[in-house]
């Protein structure tokens, strides 16, 4: 990972690009539903529209915990070396942050998320 | 300046000779001209940042002296201190003031002013273009406030909503004044970040990878990359609200199919992101500071770069909190809420980090350390004053009253003005070599802090109480005249200590006590620096290897002062730094920087010609300056690196880098890269803007006017396709040796860029109509124009890199202006993609 320039930072921004992703899709297709009627159809008790949100908050935290794992099992490599490198404790933290920029990242989408679970799409 | 300077210097044996000859010839090639024509012309970064800090307290001074108007119109109920125009005028002018002149610029001017020094660099890797941006933010500032001198001064708000600013219900300039001078003046905030993101990331010293940068740096780094994604959707809006009031075009007009609410979305989409522009480099402020007087590294260095990163990303996600009692759906309103108190958490884990590096270290009080406190005990308040107003029910109770007005000075004056001012104390020894007198400065202080407390603590009751913000007056029977009369006699305190403290800061100049080398024992770079910091910053560019270089190895400050390390000869007489890797800082190339020059200044003096002209409505003024703006520029890029430029140099005894021409990372490729992650948001604000009036409007397109996919639209497509088939081909020319064949193609491409617009922009007519019709042709020739504006961008590229190519400037070997060439073309091909669907493939299905 520290070997391919600039990836780091970029591997690194990743999950809250995911976040950013996730937000703007939910919130433009909750306004298409609102002023198109689009997905309104109520399917097993919940509007069609609920389900699409929901799913799609499933893929944005998967895909973080697949980025999340990653830079996990990265950190626990660099961690236990022990040579002293620059490179190693280069490698060290950009790990370490990519799996709590991760963590943050899935907090936010779980944040942004929980309002579908309290309310109906347009009120 | 170096007779200042005492030198420490102790050269290696052998060597006292050529290193007085050599520090003799950094000086000269660093100086700036003499007199006032040196300062017209300078370019450095110390000079010029030292000019973005004094010009942003100057707007301080004028924004504040409007707010003490303001306060005294409100001290008691029906006073007539201001005539209600006279008042909307005034809380305009100093919202404006406050944002957009003084504290965006006096951060650029911080970040500016120490990111070369903290980095161990000699300057800004385009110091031509820091200085083009306080010149236009100069001018900008002038232009706004030159609304006074014409009698139509803007009274908007700063916020500037519509319709209240469109043409009918503000008829006159102010508006115009507004909506240009702000926009020139953030010209100054854009190329302040594409200069700081190229600096940060590839002229940190060698040895100063990602996990030893100052915390400043990465705060500065992600700020950046916030202004670049956060500007564009105001610059566009401003932008469209001018075409709409000088060409009668319809975006925010609902009688023909615009949205007012448009206007609102694009404004908060930079306004909550701008909250954290400003706050993210005083948090930087606070990370430099508290280690120093914890003397301790600060704990959980990691968390605080997480929590910088994260807060960039999450502070975009707020937006609409602003707009919690416009009517938006329940719903939409709770994502926005949700991820308001989302926030909190990045900015609770910096907070706690600071903390736990005072609870470890040895805290030492002095004046500097006094305002962080100040800092803490406010900026916490506002923060939770801020998550109240992010609960949606609780908004719209206090929304638009006296509640946000002291919620938003605690959040900015908290948050951003008290970390300055730690800031200001903290590094005037560096530079002026002098120390602040402690006992003034702490008067300073108390007054600033007991004043803002009794002036805005009192805000929260008044607000609760209900008494609105923006207007003139109050009823006698809210029963808060009392403590409004207290808010106006402490927020003069307030004002008298801001300007007890400037007065310190500038007498220290003269008269402060001779200061020791590092007064406060700092760890980071800037400190090595001989106080004040001589021109070219570094005698030789400093190797580092841990996060506080001055705590770990003290030889870094006298290794830094001899001329026998890296960059200690001048080379050829130019100014010369080192380029390193993005993450390793192994260096890679060596940068050759612009000396003092005129072009910054005459192309400021020009768009602010071509503005004037604008606003008079004397367009073929503002046409004609095109000419020379564009020769200027071309000028300015003409001079950059031509073949007289050595492929390599020696920038140490054995260590020969390749110049940037050459380089992979070169600083020319990243600022197009930066002005390209501008250009695209500006972008994807005009495609939000396209769907947004889609999705509100009634009737959509407007008039029966549809634009679909036909013989010349394809026709137009081809043209585009093959414009980027001739730009593709160029370099590949151009790295083979053929020369002739990459002009040829560069040609190819221009011709075929010319006439994909030549066959699109009649079709487009013929289908749409006048833009003035409906809020449809307005967009689809808003998004025409803009495409067709970065074409002929790229034509003039084109033609530029044929000509460098053909005067043997570029060639196989220096090909970085081809590369960089390309680049901008991909982009255009790129966006014409999108516009072409948009404008001929959406309409099907919509
Ligand atoms: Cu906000």
């Amino acid at each position: 990972m520290s070997a391919m320039l600039p990836i780091g930072l970029t591997r690194m921004s990743m999950p809250l690009v995911v976040w950013a992703l996730h937000f703007v899709v939910v919130y433009s297709l909750q306004g298409l539903a609102c002023a198109r009627a689009l997905w309104r159809a109520p399917v097993a008790g919940l509007e069609t529209m609920t389900w699409v949100l929901w799913a799609l908050t499933l893929l944005a935290l998967g895909v973080i915990a697949l980025f999340g794992a990653s830079a996990l099992r990265a950190w626990r490599i660099a961690r236990a070396q022990t040579d002293g490198r620059t490179e190693t404790s280069r490698l060290r933290f950009l790990t370490a942050l990519s799996a709590l920029v991760a963590l943050i990242a899935a907090i936010g989408v779980a944040f942004t998320a929980l309002p579908v679970a309290l309310l109906p799409t347009c009120a | 300046m170096s007779t200042l300077t005492p030198d420490h210097t102790i050269p290696t044996p052998g060597d006292h000779l050529r290193h007085a000859e050599r520090i003799a010839l950094l000086e000269r090639v660093w100086a700036n001209g003499r007199g006032l024509v040196g300062q017209l012309t300078a370019v450095n970064h110390t000079t010029i940042a030292l000019r973005f800090i004094v010009t942003g307290l100057v707007f301080l001074l004028i924004g504040g002296m409007l707010s003490m108007f303001i306060r005294l119109q409100l001290s008691w109920p029906g006073l007539n201190v201001l005539d209600p125009e006279r008042y909307a005028q005034f809380v305009t002018m100093h919202g404006t003031t406050m944002m957009f002149l003084f504290a965006v610029p006096i951060m650029e001017g911080f970040a500016m002013y120490l990111i070369p020094k903290m980095l161990g660099t000699r300057d800004l890797p385009f110091p031509r273009l820091s200085a083009f941006g306080w010149w236009c933010y100069l001018f900008g500032g002038i232009f706004l406030y030159s609304s006074f001198i014409f009698g139509s001064v803007p009274d908007g708000g700063w916020f500037m909503y519509t319709p209240l600013t469109d043409s009918t219900y503000s008829p006159g300039k102010g508006a115009d004044f507004w909506l240009i001078g702000v926009t020139f003046a953030e010209i100054a905030a854009v190329t302040a970040a594409v200069e700081l993101i190229v600096a940060i990331l590839v002229t940190r010293a060698p040895g100063m990878d990602l996990t030893r940068m100052p915390l400043f740096a990465w705060a500065v780094l992600v700020t950046a990359f916030m202004i670049a994604f956060g500007f564009p959707p105001l610059i566009l809006a401003s932008l469209l609200l001018e075409i709409q009031r000088a060409f009668d075009f319809a975006f925010f007009e609902v009688a023909r199919g615009g949205d007012p609410l448009l206007w609102q979305h694009l404004f908060w989409l930079f306004g909550h992101p701008e909250v954290y522009i400003i706050f993210l480099p005083a948090a930087g402020v606070v990370s430099t500071i508290v280690p120093t007087f914890a003397r301790r590294p600060i704990v959980g260095y990691t968390w605080v770069v997480l929590a910088l990163v994260a807060t960039g990303f999450l502070s975009f996600g707020l937006w609409v909190h602003h707009m919690f009692a416009v009517g938006i759906p329940l719903l939409a309103l709770a994502f926005f809420s949700a991820a308001s108190m989302a926030v909190a958490i990045p900015t609770g884990i910096q907070i706690f980090a600071w903390i736990a590096t005072l609870w470890a270290g040895k805290p030492w009080l002095r004046v500097p350390m006094l305002y962080i406190i100040g800092f803490f005990i406010t900026f916490v308040c506002g923060g939770l004053t801020g998550v109240m107003l992010a609960f949606v029910p609780f908004d719209w109770q206090a929304h638009d009253t006296h509640f946000v007005v002291a919620h938003l000075h605690y959040v900015l004056i908290g948050g951003m003005m008290f970390p300055m001012f730690a800031g200001l104390y903290y590094w005037l020894p560096l530079a002026s070599g002098r120390m602040p007198s402690e006992s003034l400065s702490r008067s300073g202080f108390w007054l600033v802090f007991i004043g803002f407390h009794l002036a805005f603590l009192p805000m929260h009751i008044t607000g609760l109480v209900g008494m609105p913000r923006r207007v003139d007056s109050y009823a006698m029977e809210l029963g808060v005249q009392w403590l409004n009369l207290l808010s106006t006699a402490a927020g003069f305190v307030l004002a008298v200590g801001i300007v007890a403290i400037l007065i310190d800061v500038a007498l220290c100049f003269r008269l402060g006590r001779r200061g020791t080398e590092n007064p406060w024992q700092a760890g980071t770079l800037e400190w090595a620096l001989p106080h004040p910091a001589p021109k070219y910053n570094f005698a030789s560019i400093p190797v580092v290897d841990d996060r506080n270089p001055l705590w770990h190895d003290p030889g870094v400050v006298e290794a830094t002062r001899r001329t026998d390390g890296l960059l200690g000869e001048a080379v050829d007489g130019r100014r010369w730094i080192i380029g390193t890797g993005i993450q390793s800082a192994q260096p890679e190339q060596a940068i050759r920087l612009s000396n003092s020059t005129w072009l910054p200044l005459f192309a400021a003096l020009t768009i602010a010609v071509l503005l004037g002209g604008f606003i008079t409505s004397q367009y073929w003024l503002s046409i004609l300056m095109l000419l020379p703006l564009i020769g200027l520029f071309l000028r300015w890029l003409w001079t950059v690196n031509g073949r007289e430029t050595p492929l390599e140099i020696e920038v140490a005894p054995g260590l020969r880098l390749p110049t940037q021409a050459l380089a992979r990372n070169a600083p020319g490729w990243w600022a197009l890269v930066g002005t390209l992650m501008i250009v695209g948001s500006l972008f994807a604000s005009l495609v939000f803007a396209y769907f947004y009036l889609w999705l509100n409007a009634p009737a959509w397109p407007g008039g029966g006017a549809t634009l679909t996919a036909s013989t010349p639209m394809l026709a137009a497509l081809g043209a585009l396709l093959a414009a980027g088939v001739g730009a593709w081909r160029m370099p590949i020319a151009l790295r083979a040796g053929h020369t002739r064949a990459a002009v040829i193609w560069s040609a190819f491409a221009i011709l075929s860029a010319i006439a994909c617009l030549a066959l699109q922009l009649p079709a487009i007519a013929d289908a749409v109509g006048a833009p003035q019709r409906h809020a449809y042709g307005s967009v689809v020739w808003t998004l025409a124009g803009f495409q067709a504006l970065h074409i002929a961008v790229a034509v003039l590229i084109a033609g530029f890199v044929a000509l460098r190519i053909h005067h043997g400037h570029v060639d196989a070997v220096r090909s970085l202006e081809a590369r960089i060439a390309t680049g901008f073309w991909r982009y255009v091909v790129a966006q014409g993609l999108i516009v072409w669907a948009l404008l001929h493939l959406f309409p099907r299905f919509a």
